[in-house]
């Protein structure tokens, strides 16, 4: 039976697994014929929507990762705007509202409220939540 | 669908508990049957009278006690990290159910989750 799922992700990527975690499974479901309702970042799973990480050219880069299997299925992400904002990520909306120097919210990535939660919870059959672990 | 939020990590020194309470609330705010779980060290958050001023953080108390106005099912505590943590209903926030933090608790609630 095919399944929706929506994925919580609550630790950042290069301090924890959770985001590569995410993404093995996230792969896995949708080549089985399951569906990804969305994406939710929360906590310091914000920081996988950062524009701005560049790690070395040998290691694998997460956020270009995600937001490449997002892009290509069509899969809605979205950062919690209330822990994306405490931890410096934001859209351009919220850069001139807090007249910031810049945004950083990586495509195709959106900055929402915990309603996308409530809802991507109504909408599945499972949600699953990928913490740091610690 | 009914919904408990566990906190596990004691009060301040991260912002898991505090993010686990907001997913309890928006829940409510969305009239979404939700309820919150205290075990191991997680029982700190309901501890009357806190300071948190001196460190530069603001206590949840009010938060906590105002959570049957914002439609939250139940605030419930494990028995035995109270007892652990020296914790009763005199030095408990009000409002708070002792509950046997088991399996058979957990049956009770379609979904559970923690903040992180």
């Amino acid at each position: 039976m095919s399944e929706t799922f929506t994925l919580v992700i609550t630790g950042a990527p290069y301090s924890s697994q959770a985001p590569q975690t995410a993404l093995g499974f996230a792969k896995a479901a949708v080549d089985a014929g399951h569906q990804i309702d969305r994406v939710f970042l929360y906590g310091d799973g914000v920081h996988l929507a950062s524009a701005l990480c560049a790690p070395p050219s040998d290691e694998t880069h997460w956020p270009d990762e995600w937001s490449r299997f997002l892009t290509q299925h069509k899969i809605p992400g979205v950062a919690c705007i209330a822990s994306a904002l405490r931890r410096g990520l934001v859209n351009e909306t919220e850069q001139k509202r807090y007249e910031l120097p810049s945004a950083n919210l990586r495509a195709p990535f959106e900055i929402a409220g915990l309603g996308e939660w409530v809802e991507g919870r109504i909408k599945s059959t499972r949600t699953l939540y990928f913490h740091a672990g610690d | 669908m009914t919904t408990l939020i566990m906190i596990d990590q004691p009060p301040y020194g991260a912002w898991t508990g505090r993010e686990a309470l907001d997913m309890a609330f928006s829940l409510a705010a969305f009239d979404q049957s939700a309820s919150l779980l205290f075990t191991g060290p997680g029982v700190n958050w309901l501890r009357q009278t806190q300071h948190a001023g001196g460190i530069e953080q603001k206590s949840v108390e009010k938060n906590l006690t105002a959570a049957p106005i914002f439609g939250m099912d139940a605030i419930l505590a494990d028995r035995a990290a109270c007892i652990a943590y020296g914790l009763d209903e005199h030095s408990l926030i009000e409002g708070v159910t002792l509950v046997d933090a088991d399996a058979d608790l957990l049956t009770d609630y379609d979904h559970t989750a923690f903040a992180g």
